[in-house]
């Protein structure tokens, strides 16, 4: 069962032109009907009935062998296509020895094939493009004129018609087909995009499970092996950074997803938790609250100590976002903001308090000596606001 | 398991341990750290189908699991353990930490999850948490899981029975995530140390039942209700 959508995918890319052979073996039948009925209203008038009854039968067998041609991409070759558009002319031609004269040039009576003549040009073009089409079209329109044996202004009027009709079912072929290439090579490359990821998904587990090895038997040996662990835990953050952090597409009004740099931001030392599924934000505010966490984060580096460590959490309130960061360093004594601020030297109270505020945001800090220091941003949603 | 298996810095009941991960290197390193520590590495297994038909023959208090199994992966694995055998802890160890993953298997019915390159005594502290019934939360986890309460708060979809979280847990989870020990936060909140495990293992506990109620739902409605461990 879950094969039947792919049959169907290669089925169109085996011929993209399908539909249209389809709508030439419908034309085919509508067309012979309408003959049909065309040589039982004028058979009184006909100089020899038991041709135009002949060539009808020819036609009939015709349509319906043409019709099973067609629906199989056997039958949608050149010979059989210009075997058709040859036959139809000429059966076209015997319109004088079956109609009278009085038919043919006063009357104005169909000839013999009428409007079912039309189906070869339609066929070339599905098979040909637009030039086939035209020309098939041409050819037929040709006939038509030979047959009449006099010139008029609806014989031009058929030939245009016919050579147009032509040319845009070959225009629609042509870009049927230049799709289909498009559309297989689109699928071939999504599916080696897709094995590529699997391959790295296996390769990058194997490197972090190396790593992850190194960096804790390397902490239990200790000594130079302790320096190796500690490179190798960097490196192993990096990597899960990288896994975790796939790239997203940003939607179409430029929303993109919060979670990947932010993950960026962790090292052994700065844990970041996110949902497991998307958080967007618009563009340009989410460029600015990444960066806002980088200053905070950088702050616990400058002023907590090689040991500190840091947590960020990201939350997903539907109209608002939570963004918090926490380090469980010395905290901030009372005060230290703002006389670093007099002095307009620390980045925080300008860098942080500014931009949450341009981004209409809160902020609150809570702080104190051994408490370590934890700052909450609250950003609304634009859509939510209004 | 009458919750004993280990008394605060007191006397050990000895917890059995199964080791499943494809990593030989890994399995044999985990497997000795841990029997160095006074457990009994009972058995290991490199796959998730022989994971599963040995942890039903062993019955190992604990199973420490591997996400990245291959075919039938650990969250598979981690599904079928827990639905067998209900005295049975999976705790997931994984090296890639993946989001979904990680989430994916603590819903199947984990207890817990720690980051590959965690101490020997972060690893020995999880086990035995875990054999003790403690769900074993990193600040990772705790975001996901606040995450997928929020999330399915969100979905349109109506199912009535959707789980929630209440006040007290949501704050429990959020100073989690935000790195804070069991011990910090029952300080900050001014409620015990128990009252703080109980919280996180009542998040873990309704979004496993719900996510066992879905499952059983979608199973009939697509007609599926056949024993979910037949299949291979």
């Amino acid at each position: 069962m879950p094969k039947e959508p792919a049959e169907r995918v290669t089925k169109v890319i085996d011929d993209p032109a399908t539909p249209l052979w389809r709508g030439t073996i419908a034309l085919r039948i509508v067309t012979f009907l309408f003959a049909a009925a065309n040589v039982i209203a004028n058979q009184s008038g006909y100089v020899r009935p038991w041709l135009a009854w002949t060539t009808l039968g020819v036609m009939a067998l015709w349509s319906v062998f043409t019709s099973r041609a067609y629906s199989t991409t056997w039958g949608r070759r050149w010979p059989l296509v210009l075997v058709d558009l040859a036959l139809t002319c000429g059966l076209m031609s015997l319109s004088p020895l079956i109609m009278s004269d009085h038919q043919l040039l006063v009357l104005h009576v169909p000839l013999i094939t009428t409007i079912w003549a039309c189906v070869p040009a339609v066929a070339l073009g599905a098979l040909g493009g637009a030039a086939a089409g035209f020309g098939g079209g041409l050819t037929v329109g040709l006939f038509t004129y030979l047959s009449h044996r006099s010139p008029s202004l609806d014989l031009l009027r058929d030939v245009v018609l016919l050579s147009g009709a032509g040319m845009v079912v070959g225009m629609a072929s042509a870009t049927a087909r230049r799709s289909a290439v498009l559309l297989a090579q689109a699928l071939r490359a999504e599916a080696a995009t897709a094995e590529r990821e699997r391959l790295a998904r296996s390769i990058h587990d194997s490197v972090l499970q190396v790593l992850a090895r190194v960096r804790k038997r390397g902490l239990e040996v200790g000594g130079e092996a302790a320096e190796l662990a500690r490179m190798a835990g960097e490196q192993e953050v990096a990597l899960r950074n990288l896994v975790a952090a796939a790239p997203t597409d940003s939607t179409v009004d430029g929303d993109i997803d919060l979670r990947p740099g932010l993950q960026m931001l962790a090292t052994p030392r700065i844990q970041v938790s996110t949902p497991a599924t998307q958080v967007m934000f618009e563009a340009p505010a989410a460029g600015e609250l990444t960066s806002l966490v980088r200053e905070a984060l950088s702050n616990v580096d400058k002023h907590c100590g090689e040991d500190a460590r840091a947590w960020v959490l990201l939350e997903d309130l539907g109209e608002e976002i939570v963004l918090s960061v926490r380090d469980d360093g010395p905290g901030i004594p009372e005060g230290r903001i703002a006389s670093a601020a007099a002095e307009g030297r620390m980045g925080i109270e300008k860098s942080i308090k500014g931009r949450v505020e341009s981004l209409g945001g809160t902020l609150e800090l809570q702080t104190g000596p051994g408490e370590g220091t934890e700052w909450e941003v609250r950003v609304f949603r634009k859509g939510a606001a209004g | 398991m009458g919750g004993s298996g280990v008394q605060e810095g007191g006397g050990r009941m000895t917890v059995s341990v199964m080791v499943v991960d494809d990593h030989p290197m890994w399995r044999e390193g985990v497997a000795r750290d841990l029997q160095e520590r006074g457990f009994e590495v009972v058995a290991t297994a490199g796959d998730a189908p022989s994971a599963v038909r040995i942890a039903k023959a062993v019955r190992p208090n604990v199973v420490l699991m591997d996400l990245n199994l291959g075919e039938l992966s650990g969250v598979d694995a981690t599904a079928m353990i827990t639905s067998e055998l209900p005295d049975t802890r999976v705790l997931v160890l994984s090296a890639s930490g993946e989001h979904d993953d990680v989430l994916q298997a603590v819903k199947a019915g984990a207890s817990g999850y720690l980051v590959k390159s965690a101490s020997s005594e972060e690893l020995v502290e999880a086990v035995s948490r875990t054999a003790a019934g403690d769900a074993v939360f990193t600040a990772g986890l705790a975001g996901l899981v606040l995450g997928e309460y929020r999330r399915m708060a969100a979905a349109p979809d109506g199912s009535e029975e959707k789980p929630q979280l209440t006040d007290r847990e949501t704050e429990v989870l959020r100073l989690v995530a935000k790195g804070l020990t069991a011990r910090q936060i029952a300080n900050r909140l001014v409620i015990s140390h128990r009252t703080v495990e109980n919280h996180v293992q009542s998040t873990l506990r309704k979004l496993q039942l719900h996510n066992r109620v879905e499952l059983a739902r979608y199973a009939i409605e697509h007609g599926l209700d056949a024993e979910p461990e037949a299949e291979k």
